[in-house]
């Protein structure tokens, strides 16, 4: 989805009632966001940030030193490995990776809801939806992690709900 | 002065001469002259399955192929195999053969057929490569009836190695074209053998259900003068000056058989169809099982007769030939086919709801694609624990013209698919056996009333009410047994790229 739109799911989600206006840059389209007093913010995860601490949910950037590394790394993830990417290959080595990532996390980071959940749901929406039911159990953690965060309350909005299957159909499971 | 090589053949010569008087078994062994029918020798020859321990020290007869032989110092063994059954053979220099007859059981060509007379004794530790495991047989004499060229085109045990272990241990497997170009030699392995008698025993199972159903087996035209199912898929043939066409499906002949009183039929023949589809489950010829039969009031009489016939194939199948079917698991490991009794049967409705909850979009009249074919199979299996059932109540505008309209709500049909693990084997129907209501369903689908002529005539002088359905027999096989790719059931299957042998 186009990265103004995100940003606005973005607001909503963080209960900010303000609507931003947002500009776009060079050949990828980049957002800006001009704000009144300071200098011109370039970038999603920058804008991202930002908005966060101005719905003073700070939290949502990590606790500890460690924990806010860890929601800037997978950020920056966000930005460089997935957006921009629609080769099937490519995206089916990530959700592999990402599969090995979550299997001993709730969250992302571990055990904190973070922006890197909802940032990484909003990149990642458009190829879920895509998955067939096979993939979906192929990559049993990820699905676990994208259900969960988009039963997230106003994390979703008017994103399709993508649907997952309780039961193993295609592993032994009698 | 003799030559010092002169003084070497002296020394040779006798050697030979002694070599020739040693070979004390010259006249128990050796190439045999052609079996042309000169003598009917006063002999029983034992099957290998029945080398066990029940015969041990019993001086026997066997005529088998040589599967491997290899020489040890002063024994040769032996693998000697007979369809899918093998044993052990060992020839020893000892009373009964010398040096030079354990030489020429070894260098004897894979696969040649040879009579072997020996005795059989009781084995210390099983011989796990070979299925008689409890004996070996010593062998008295060995001759070859039938010589087989020394290279082989393909190697018999690599083409009965796993998938898994030929990718694991990096040995050679034959692949399905080495083997479809070679097929004499390929149905000769013990899987092939395995998949083929399983087969026979489906067609077999088929016929004696049915006849104790009170059935009559039809023999129909293949030669028809009109494209039966829909002109695009037939093959053409010349029939004298004109053209005529090869049956896709033996409808219409069976239809008519109803009409013709003989109230419940079935036939076995081949089904021509010019599809260019080339998928793991096409085939351009293929044999159709095929049932049609009248009822009393309600067109589940007939689906319930086909479902049970089915089933008592399964059942068959896994009482007479599990020898077979474990034959095949070797090189094909699966899961043993599942089915309920009775036969689960769901309505498309249902099955649209499973598929909508599992995220799928369908439109209501839309007809299953494979991957949710496969899709629903999975659901079913996973919600009922079943590999078998039957899909009813199909959408009246997916289905061909002659299919009765569903009384009660003009959209579906009385018309249904049964499925074995999740692909479908079987699409059948209450057919339309009103000749006003079968023209005005053919003219709402386009069809040239010209070319049905004869078949709507067929309705015109009282027609029973009838059902019916056909099955592939290659496609059935390949399902049970849970392989991947209708030529492996196929004993030499046609597509659009195979024609031969």
């Amino acid at each position: 989805m186009a990265a103004a739109a995100e940003l606005k799911l973005l607001e909503k989600s963080l209960g900010l009632s303000k609507e931003n206006k947002y500009s776009a840059q060079g050949e990828r389209q980049i957002p800006v966001l001009q704000t009144n007093n300071g200098p011109s913010l370039t970038g999603l995860t920058t804008i991202a940030t930002h908005l966060v601490k101005q719905a003073n949910k700070e939290y949502l950037l990590g606790s500890t030193a460690e924990e806010k590394a860890v929601v800037q790394q997978w950020l920056e993830y966000r930005v460089t490995r997935v957006d921009g990417h629609s080769n099937k290959e490519d995206i089916h080595s990530l959700l592999k990776d990402l599969n090995s990532y979550l299997e001993d996390k709730v969250y992302i980071t571990g055990n904190n809801f973070t922006l890197a959940d909802i940032l990484l749901y909003y990149g990642l929406h458009r190829f879920i939806v895509d998955l067939t039911v096979q993939e979906k159990e192929k990559y049993l953690n990820v699905s676990r992690w994208f259900c969960h965060i988009q039963h997230y309350p106003g994390i979703r909005q008017q994103l399709s709900s993508v649907v997952f299957i309780k039961n193993r159909l295609y592993t032994n499971s009698h | 002065m003799p030559s010092a090589s002169a003084g070497r053949k002296n020394q040779e010569k006798p050697r030979e001469i002694m070599d020739a008087a040693e070979d004390y078994a010259k006249e128990r062994y050796g190439i045999s002259s052609m079996i042309q029918s000169q003598e009917k020798p006063d002999r029983v020859l034992v099957r290998v399955r029945d080398l066990t321990i029940q015969k041990a020290d019993e001086i026997v007869w066997v005529r088998a192929r040589v599967h491997t032989s290899r020489a040890k110092g002063k024994q040769c063994f032996l693998v000697l195999r007979q369809q899918q059954f093998n044993v052990q053979a060992l020839v020893a220099v000892g009373d009964h053969a010398s040096k030079q007859m354990v030489k020429f059981a070894a260098n004897i060509n894979k696969e040649s057929i040879v009579d072997v007379e020996g005795v059989v004794r009781k084995v210390n530790q099983k011989i796990g490569s070979c299925t008689q495991q409890d004996v070996e047989l010593h062998v008295q004499k060995i001759y070859v009836i039938s010589l087989a060229e020394p290279r082989l085109p393909l190697q018999l045990d690599d083409a009965i190695r796993p998938e898994v272990e030929g990718e694991e241990e990096g040995r050679a497997t034959v692949n399905q074209d080495t083997r479809l170009d070679n097929r004499v030699i390929d149905l000769r392995t013990s899987t092939s053998q395995a998949v083929f008698r399983l087969q026979s025993g489906i067609c077999h199972l088929f016929r004696e259900t049915l006849i104790n159903k009170g059935f009559v087996e039809i023999q129909t035209p293949k030669i028809i003068s009109a494209a039966s199912e829909g002109g695009a898929n037939v093959f053409t043939v010349s029939y004298f000056k004109n053209n005529a066409y090869l049956a896709q499906s033996p409808q219409l002949y069976k239809q008519m058989c109803i009409c013709a009183d003989f109230e419940k039929v079935f036939c076995i023949g081949p089904v021509f169809r010019a599809e260019d589809s080339n998928t793991h489950r096409h085939l351009t010829e293929f044999v159709g099982l095929d049932i049609e039969m009248a009822f009393n009031y309600h067109y589940h009489e007939v689906l319930e007769e086909i479902a049970d016939t089915l089933v008592q194939i399964f059942k068959g199948l896994q009482e007479r030939f599990q020898t077979e079917i474990q034959t095949v698991n070797k090189q094909f490991p699966c899961e043993p086919f599942k089915f309920l009794e009775p036969t689960l049967r769901l309505e498309y409705c249902e099955a649209l709801a499973m598929l909508r909850e599992a995220g799928v979009e369908m439109g209501d009249e839309e007809d299953l694609s494979t991957p949710n074919e496969k899709l629903l199979g999975r659901l079913v299996k996973e919600k009922y624990d079943t590999d078998f059932y039957v899909l009813d109540k199909y959408p009246l505008a997916v289905r061909p013209f002659y299919t009765m309209p569903d009384p009660n709500n003009p959209k579906h049909s009385n018309s249904y698919d049964m499925f074995m693990r999740g692909e479908e084997i079987l699409s059948g129907a209450q057919r339309i056996h009103d000749s006003q209501l079968l023209t005005e369903r053919a003219l709402h689908h386009g069809i040239d009333l010209e070319k049905i002529k004869a078949y709507i005539d067929s309705f015109r002088f009282g027609a029973p009410p009838h059902a019916g359905g056909g099955i592939g027999l290659e496609r059935v096989t390949m399902l049970f047994l849970g392989l991947h790719n209708v030529r492996q059931t196929s004993m030499f299957p046609r597509d659009p790229k195979r024609l031969t042998p």
